[in-house]
Order: C-alpha cells, then structure tokens, then sequence
C-alpha cells in the first residue's frame, strides 16, 4: 500500500490538528525572518508535515508560497532543519509545479552535504527532476550508487528507480554499477562491528539494486536468467526483501515462458526451506500458483513440499506469516481444495485464533476444502462462532456459504438451516442481512428443491423486518417463486399482511407479487381472493399502490378473460431484457429525439433472455466472480503490476478467454450489435439470434490487430472483423477481408456482400463485414481469411495520405475463423440435469481420443467454450488428483430454443484423454453436430 | 544599559544583522562563478543554475546572505519570489553578449520597477572583461540605460570573474553604499 492510500484512512484520532491558516501564516512568516530561526522552523515543518499527512491540502498558490518560503531556508546549513525541508519539498511537490527551483541546491547537498542528508537530498531529486533535467544529476547519481554508505547508495538506486520511466537514457548508463551494488555488501561505517542488538547493516540497498536491475533488464529474457542464476549462487544475497524480489523474476520468467520450470526445480524446493520466512512463502505462492496454470509441469512432491510448508508457516508466533500462509492456501482452495485437506487439522486450530482476521480466513478455507462429508459439522462449528465476530466478517463468512452452496447443491439443507438461523437470531447491520438474503435467493433460484422451505423461512422472516430494501426484495421473489410452488396460498396470507402492516413502498412491492399469484395453476381458487384483495387495495391511501392496484387488475382481467399473451406475459414476466442493451437503447432514444417522440420506443429491438437464459448468465457470472478471484493470484504475483496478459491466440476453434470483464464484455457486445444493425444492407436479416464473443485472429503484437465476431441470423451469418491499424505512419485504404471456406467443394454457406473499411488512419479500429446466406439449419464451416488492402504513407502536417499516392496493394494473412454448432447454442440454467437428461427425445454418442498431452481441466475448459453451454453441478473444475471426470452441460438452441444436454465422461492414461460425449436434446440435428463437432 | 550599548555597537559594526544580496543576470552571464569567487576565492566549474544558489559569507564584519538565481529564461519568472528584504541587487551582464544586451536591459528595468525592490542597491558588473571584443563599463552602462535610474544608488563595475579582476571594488562600494542608507 502506498504512502497515499494509508493516509486517507487514517483516523487523526491523535490530539486535534492545528488550524490550517494558522500553520500557513506562522510558516510564511518564520520562514522569511532573517537570520533563519532553525530550531522553531523545524517544529513548523513538522506541524505542516502533520497537516498535510491528515490529508489536508493547500490551494496550488498558497503551496506555491510555501514552497518557494521553504526554498529560502537551504540558507541555513543545520542538518536536521535540511532532512525536515526535503520532507516538506516532497509532499509539496504534489501540489505545487515550481519545485525545481530547488534543483541546484539540492544537487549541491548531492554533492558537498553531510551523510545525513545526502540520502535526504537524493530521494528528493525523484520529485524536482524532469525529462530535460535528469541528465544533469547523472554524475551525482552514479558516484552516489557505488558510495560505500549503505543508505546513499540505497537511495540514488531508489531516485533510479522512479526515474527510469522519466528519463530511460540516463539511467540506463548505470546498469554496471547497478549490478555491482546487488553484491556489494554494504555496511554502516563507524559502528561497532560486533554489536549484537543492532545488526551492522540489513543489506537493504541489495533489495533496491535488484529491484532496479529487473526494471533495465525486464525485457531481456536471457539476462534475467543470467540474473537469477548468478545471485541465486553462494547466497549472495543477504537481505531477505533481495531474495523475495528474486523469488518474483523466477515467477516472471516462468510466466513468460512455464516450460523454464524445470531447470528452476532444484533452486525452488531449495527456498521452500529458506530460513526467511518470507522467501518461504513467496515460493510456496509461486509453485502453487503456477501449478493452476500448468499443472503437468508440476511434480506432485513438489506441491506437496509447497503446501507443507505453507502447513507449518500456520502454527509460526508470526501473525503475519501465519495470515499470509493462509491468504494462500484460501487461494488455492478455490480451484483445487482437494490439495490442502491434508491442512485441515491447523486450519481448524486457527479458528480460534485471537487475530480475527486469521479466523475469519480459516474458516472460509475450510469452507472451500469442505467436502460433502464435513460441511454439516463446519456449519455448526461456525454457527457457534458468527456470533462474536463484527459484521464484515460475518459478510465474509456469509459469501463463503453461498458459494458452498452453488459448489454443493445437495448439501442445501444444512447451509439453508444455517442461513435461517444467522438471520433470524443474530445481531446485525443492513449489509449482513442483505447478504444472507441474498445468498438464500441464490439458493432458491439454483437449487429448486429448497424452494419450500426456503420461502417459508422468509414470510416468517418479513413478519419482523426493519429494512425495506430486503423486504421489497423477499417479496419480489416471493411473488416469483411462490405462484408454482405447491402451496401457493400460503405466501399468499404472508404479503397480504405487508399490505395491511407496512409503509407505501412495501406495499406496492406486496400489489405487484400478490398480482402474480392470480394466474396460479395449481390453485384455482385463489383467483378469486386475489381479485378481492387487490380491490380492497384499490383505495389505498398512496397513489403508487393504488395505480398499482389498478393496472394489476386490469392485467389480470385481460389475461384471463381475453386470452391476451402480452398482459400474461408481463404478469408472469417471462421474459427479462438485457439491462445493459436496453439502457443504452433508451438512452440514444432520448438524446436523439427526432420528432419529439412521436415514435414510441421499440423494445423489441433489445434482447430478451427467458428464465432459464437469465439464470445460466447469472449463474455463470457468479463461477465466474469466483475464478476470478483465482486468476487474481497468478497476476498480481508477477514482479511488475503493469505486465499486460498476454492475451491467448485463438488456436484451431477455441474462443479467446474473457479478458474483459463481464459488464464491459455486454455492452460492448451490446455496442457491436447495435452497430450491425444500423447498416442498410443488414436490417433485412431480421433479428440476430446470437454473437460469438471477440476472437483474436493476430498475434496481439502484429502491426494489424484483427479481431473476429461471429454473428448468426435466422437465415444469414455475418462475420464481423474489427481491423486496428498499429501502424503510426501508414493509412490504410479500402480495407475489406476474402474468406475463403476450407472444404471448397461443398460450400453451404452462399456470400452475399462485403462491406469494407474506406479509410483506416493510425491507431485507429474500425469493422468490416462479410455475410452469407445459409439454410434454416444449421451450417458448420471454417474460413481462411486474408485481409487486403492498400497501403498509404502519411503526411505528418495534414495526418492525411499524401495527395496523388497512389498507395500499394497488400495483403495480410490472419487465423481462420470456424462457425461451429456451439454458435448457435446459448447457455441454459436446469436445476436438476439428471432429470432433464433422461427425459429428452434424441441421442447421440460420440466417443474421441486426444493424443496431445492436455489435461483434463484444459479439455474442460475447451469443451465449455465450443459448446456454449453452461457447466451445471459445478462440473467445470475437474479435480486434479484425479484421472476421470464427468462433464454436465446443458443448452438451447439460439433458433428455436430447443433443449440440449451433454454429459462427457473422460478419462486420462498414459496414451492421453479418451472421451466419451452422450448428448440428448430436442432436436436430433443439434445434437448429433453438436456432439461431433465438440473437439 | 547594555542594550543601548549592544544595539550602538550594532549600528556601527552591523555585527548579527545578515544582508540579503541578490545576484541576477541573463543565463551565461557568471553569475554562479561570481558568488564561489566571493566565498572561497576559486572559480569553480558551474553547470547552468536549475534554481538557486545561497551562500553565507562574512565580509569586513557583515554577514551576507547572497542568493544566485538562475538566468534561464524559465527560471526568471521566478525571481520575483526571492525580491523580499534584499539590500541590494548585484545585476551581472555578459559584455561580449552584444545582441541580448536589450534582452538584460529590459529584464533589469522591469526587475528595478518592483515594489520590494525600491530601496535596494544596484550594482552593475561589466563581467567577462578578460574575453577580446567585450563592451566597456560605460558602452554597456548606455546598453542597459543606466542613466535612466532615479531615486536609487547604482554602479556599474568592469570585472572578470575568472582572473577576479573588479569583484571586490564592486563589493567594497555595494557595503559602503549599504551601510550609509539602510544601517
């Protein structure tokens, strides 16, 4: 955590701060007196350093004065007063632009000071330097980098450091004496050499050397290898911050390139049993996190030797070890919680730890490596203790047992129990309750076996509850869920009571869900006393409640005496719209107001999702808010935060990994379909049925980035290719991409047009369009794809091509793109596969063997992109000390929406993956291509 | 008693009281080299002056506080900042730099017609004498105009910085002009 960040959170709970004028004046003051009072201009710093600590700030002319006030005290030549007016220069800094007025004399401090405040003076160069002035410290640098003071030398490495991105030339002439520095072991001059409190020296500069060293280095695999192995040698390297940095290039290095791993075998179980905890750790967190990324490269002892470690940093006196061991194991308990059961005796001794945030922790691990055997035992061992702990805990704990919940749902009775429990009998903020209500809607939308229950539990709840956004909330479930459950009636008294009991926004919440029980099948009778009820309501004192009443009533009426589809549907609401299209569809409805809105919004050009859609995504969201916490750890373990991902190449069919986060990912497919869709030639197709996500068809480097989406109408496909032209002096004319199909004698798919790209200036992205024609079923087809297009050299004045250039055809080969059946698949949400699975009409099997040394996890993954279906009883993690699994996926059809499942049993051995693929569906076509299209 | 005597004492030696002397000048002129002649008696090699410079010198028993500002034409805007409290100004001039010699002028006038300023001393060094083709004393007093000033004690000096030729009969004026009007 940064300097900046810490402050913002830090209560100034010490004494009251000194009035802000008051320091400004007496600073102004003090300051300019000469001669200089050094003593009180001390004290004066320190209390304005205080001030701006508090994050307190100065208006930019005030600091300005400050600053330059501050700037007239390198008059005096005490010490102590220089440390404190570097200080001061530095947090200034921030606010005001004229600190390198300070330059020279801080360079002569550099230069000619004393110990004390060379290191002072140095640091304080990375604020006042700029591009145009770096150069003139380079000298003072270099000589300060090779001094024998250990605190000099650390500080022109760190100035080096933050001024790398500033002005890279000259830092870069000091990469030998760099070098030299990370061996140098340099000591305190004139202490003591055998004191035994007080250690001659921490090496620290060491750690900073490094640090630096990787900066000038990082793009250099060979020197970093180079690197490692020299410093790992001899144990060179004493300060334990030195070594963990070195632990880290490791990590880069087999992040770039995984297969290094075994020439850093020995070196690694070697740390792993470093006397420096910390390197223990960074090791242990290196393995096991590499291991989720490239589990074959990983021996079993070895990730064994990591997790015992990991085992015996929990019961070190440490709390931060013990804390950061944990952080780990939790991490890895997320996608492989099989591994570190063998931790569970400790993890269990720790939940009685007196560090809460390590209890908290212990017990969400062992939430995770909970196994459907012991879940019932740790739901009771933390009944016990969510009791004493605070609420942010307490929401913590909660998450944890929701996804339990998701991960197993035939364990839902105890987890509901549980949950039932800590809402009605425990203390607690609006946040807590929001979150046990929220984690038991998850239960009854994805375990449907637990509706009954469940429901009960929350009328009961809402009898007594004093926050109206979880009331507004159970009511709306319980008006969705309750109409199909087997005793309707019952809810039906429940939300009735609320419109009796409670304020005008929850009982217009209770109107809309006592509305929907009026259609109810398996209860006829309650028509009539929903008609009633909702009469009675018709006068309401409240407007909303009464116009809620109203239009319920009408609704109902015509629904059920006139047959109306529309008023059934919106009673029932089967159907739920893409927020995200839908929002940006109203809002370029209201900013472009043509003719004052005399055309009505037309909401069927946003896409709706049925429940079972709806559920898939939310489903899908929620794994993957989970597998995202996971991949968390393998990049914020790379040295350098700003790494960009290498972004996967799209290889033979597989799609590109989300590399977006989700919402960004919707609208910008939202974004792209609208797109589509405005051009002329395009709207004859009608509504599009389904979009591909984004694929890489380019290395990410390539002077072109191009990326494919595939789009499927009823009776067109449409490839889209977004084109980004890297290049900073070229334009690129009349861009267009020629696809041509694989199998060139028996093309299904007819081209119609090509819509290209007039003009495509640097860095800038822009889409072309290829459509076919294809019959109603489904049509399987790669293409080879080539874009062409006429290059065109740029004149810097005008940023236009030269005039009378003629430019050159070219043309750039990039990957196929195929069309598969998984495109004309979307995924859908079954509560119960097995039941599903049996009853649907058609089959289809399918048996392949993979050669290629992939593991079952990466098969998985595969699979679940090709197919497009959802994984369903947590099915997608394939669990690693094992050599068989069973895939679940279930999906309808974007067309015509009927049912598809698969089930694929796989099998590893030493010849590689056997599958075999059974799928059942609806439609005997979908399912026979999608079973054989699968790999 | 003893404060009358001490602060008699004062008057006469000036002895506790630092006099703030700024030293200015367009870039190049010497400026730097000026002020390290004046406390260590060496010419010293100088980089462009990025901000200031400030030394504290004793000289025929007062303390001088003397500030070199740099002359970059970024950094004069700044000058304005340190104009508080000074008893004099020490303006340096390249006299073999002909053509920006109404560049310095201009800086000088504009610098003079400042508030803090108006009490304050002038001293003028004709710098670089050592070099062939440089200005005299009294070509570059009519470059800068110096006749124009009114209402203020100035002087323009021939100096070289480099052989330390006119330096400390500039200086020898500056105090007695200092200690007449403003102690």
């Amino acid at each position: 955590m940064s300097a900046h960040t810490y402050k913002k959170f830090e209560n100034s709970t010490s004494g009251d701060l000194p009035d802000k004028m008051t320091i400004y004046q007496d600073c102004m003051n003090t300051f300019n007196e000469s001669p200089v009072n050094s003593k009180r201009c001390r004290l004066l710093i320190s209390r304005l350093l205080r001030l701006l600590a508090q994050g307190e700030t100065f208006p930019q002319n005030e600091a300005t004065a400050l600053f330059f006030s501050i700037s007239k005290l390198f008059q005096h030549q005490n010490d102590s007063l220089r440390q404190a007016v570097y200080l001061a220069i530095k947090e200034l800094s921030g606010i005001s632009e004229d600190v390198l007025m300070a330059t020279s004399s801080i360079m002569k401090d550099v230069q000619n000071g004393s110990d004390l405040i060379k290191p002072d003076a140095i640091r304080s160069l990375t604020y006042v330097l700029d591009e145009s002035t770096a150069f003139s410290a380079e000298r003072l640098l270099k000589s300060a980098v090779v001094s024998r003071h250990p605190s000099i030398s650390s500080a022109a490495l760190c100035t080096s450091y933050h001024l790398l991105p500033i002005s890279e030339v000259t830092i870069r002439r000091f990469t030998n004496e760099t070098q030299e520095a990370v061996l140098d072991l340099k000591q305190f001059p004139n202490q003591p050499t055998n004191s035994e409190y007080y250690p001659n020296s921490t090496y620290i500069s060491q750690y900073h050397a490094l640090g630096l060293l990787y900066q000038l280095k990082k793009n250099d695999k060979m020197a970093l290898l180079k690197l490692v192995r020299h410093f790992s040698e001899n144990n060179s390297l004493k300060n334990q911050l030195a070594k963990v940095e070195l632990v880290k290039i490791v990590n880069d290095l087999l992040y770039r390139d995984p297969q290094l791993f075994n020439q850093f075998r020995p070196l690694l179980s070697d740390w792993l049993s470093n006397k420096f905890e910390s390197v223990q750790l960074e090791t242990a967190k290196l393995i096991t996190s590499f291991a989720t990324r490239n589990s074959r490269l990983v021996a079993p002892e070895l990730y064994a030797a990591a997790v015992s470690a990991l085992q015996s940093l929990l019961t070190v006196p440490r709390v931060s070890s013990r804390f950061a061991a944990l952080r780990i194991l939790n991490r890895i308990s997320m996608v492989s919680p099989e591994k570190i059961v063998v931790c569970n005796p400790e993890l269990e001794s720790l939940i009685n730890d007196s560090n809460r945030n390590i209890s908290t922790y212990a017990i969400t691990t062992l939430l995770k490596t909970g196994t459907s055997k012991n879940i019932s035992s740790l739901i009771s061992t933390i009944t016990n203790f969510i009791h004493d702990v605070s609420d942010d805990f307490k929401i913590i704990i909660i998450d944890a047992v929701r996804t339990l919940s998701l991960n197993f749902p035939q364990e839902w009775k105890s987890i509901l129990n549980f949950l039932i429990d800590v809402l009605k009998n425990s203390e607690g903020g609006f946040k807590f309750k929001n979150s046990i209500v929220e984690a038991l809607i998850d239960i009854v939308s994805f375990v449907p076996q637990s509706k009954e229950l469940a429901l009960e539990n929350l009328c009961d709840f809402i009898e007594d509850c004093e926050f109206n956004e979880i009331l507004v909330r159970i009511l709306h479930l319980l008006g969705k869920e309750g109409p199909s459950a087997p005793n309707p009636s019952l809810y039906v008294r429940h939300i009735y009571n609320r419109v009796v009991l409670e304020n005008s926004i929850i009982r217009s919440a209770a109107v809309v869900a006592l509305s929907k029980f009026a259609l109810t099948k398996n209860d006829s009778t309650l028509y009539e006393s929903i008609i009633s009820l909702l009469k009675r309501i018709a006068n309401d004192k409240d407007d909303e409640v009464r116009d809620r009443a109203t239009i319920a009533l009408e609704f109902i009426d015509s629904a059920r005496n006139k047959q109306d589809v529309i008023a059934q549907n919106l009673i029932e609401s089967k159907y739920y719209y893409d927020i995200p299209s839908l929002e940006s569809k109203l809002n370029s409805y209201i900013s472009s107001n043509i003719d004052s809105f005399a055309t009505a919004f037309d909401v069927n050009q946003v896409r709706k999702f049925t429940e079972d859609e709806m559920k898939a995504i939310n489903l899908k969201r929620k794994q993957e808010q989970i597998f995202n916490q996971k991949s968390e750890t393998t990049l914020d373990t790379t040295p350098e935060a700003d790494s960009i991902v290498p972004e996967k190449r799209a290889d033979a069919n597989s799609f590109a990994g989300p590399n977006l986060d989700d919402h960004q990912e919707d609208l910008l497919a939202t974004k792209y379909a609208d797109e589509l869709l405005s051009i002329e030639q395009i709207k004859p197709f009608g509504q599009l049925v389904n979009s591909s996500r984004a694929i890489s068809l380019t290395e990410p480097e390539a002077e072109f980035i191009v990326r494919g989406i595939k789009h499927i109408f009823k009776d067109n496909v449409v490839l889209q290719f977004n084109i980004t032209n890297t290049l900073t002096d070229i334009a690129l004319d009349n861009v267009s991409v020629v696809c041509t199909p694989e199998i060139s004698d028996e093309v299904e798919l007819e081209e119609l047009f090509t819509l290209q790209v007039d003009r495509l200036l640097p860095s800038e992205e822009a889409a072309c369009y290829v459509a076919f024609k294809k019959s109603d079923e489904i049509v399987m087809e790669g293409f080879l794809n080539n874009l062409t297009f006429t290059t065109k050299e740029i004149n810097p004045d005008t940023n236009e091509p030269f005039e009378g250039d003629e430019g050159f055809q070219d043309e750039y080969e990039i990957d196929s793109i195929f069309l598969n059946a998984g495109d004309y698949v979307k995924s859908s949400f079954t509560g119960n596969f097995s039941a599903t699975f049996d009853e649907l009409p058609c089959e289809e099997i399918a048996v392949f063997n993979i050669q290629e040394d992939l593991s079952i996890q990466e098969v998985v993954d595969k699979i679940i992109l090709n197919s497009s279906c959802l994984p369903v009883e947590s099915t997608q993690f394939a669990p690693s000390d094992s050599n068989s699994h069973t895939l679940k996926l279930f999906g309808k059809s974007a067309l015509t929406g009927s049912k598809v499942a698969l089930q694929i049993k796989m099998i590893k051995s030493s010849k590689g993956l056997a599958l075999k693929v059974h799928g059942k569906g609806e439609d005997r076509l979908l399912c026979s291509d999608l079973v054989n299209g699968l790999m | 008693m003893g404060n009358i005597f001490s602060s008699m004492f004062d008057k006469l030696w000036g002895s506790n009281k630092e006099l703030r002397i700024l030293i200015l000048g367009l870039d190049g002129a010497g400026k730097t080299t000026i002020l390290y002649r004046l406390q260590i008696g060496e010419v010293v090699t100088t980089k462009p002056t990025i901000g200031f410079n400030v030394e504290t010198l004793s000289y025929k028993n007062l303390k001088l506080n003397v500030w070199d500002l740099g002359g970059q034409t970024s950094i004069r805007p700044y000058w304005r900042c340190y104009y508080a409290d000074t008893a004099a100004v020490i303006f340096v001039v390249d006299s073999t730099d002909k053509d920006r010699m109404s560049t310095a002028s201009k800086e000088l006038h504009l610098m003079l017609q400042e508030e803090e300023l108006q009490d304050a001393a002038l001293l003028v060094f004709a710098n670089k004498q050592d070099q062939p083709g440089a200005l005299s004393a009294s070509e570059v007093s009519k470059e800068l105009n110096l006749v124009e000033l009114k209402d203020r004690s100035w002087s323009i000096v021939a100096s070289s910085a480099i052989k330390g030729e006119g330096i400390t009969e500039g200086l020898d004026w500056l105090i007695d002009v200092i200690k007449e009007e403003q102690l």
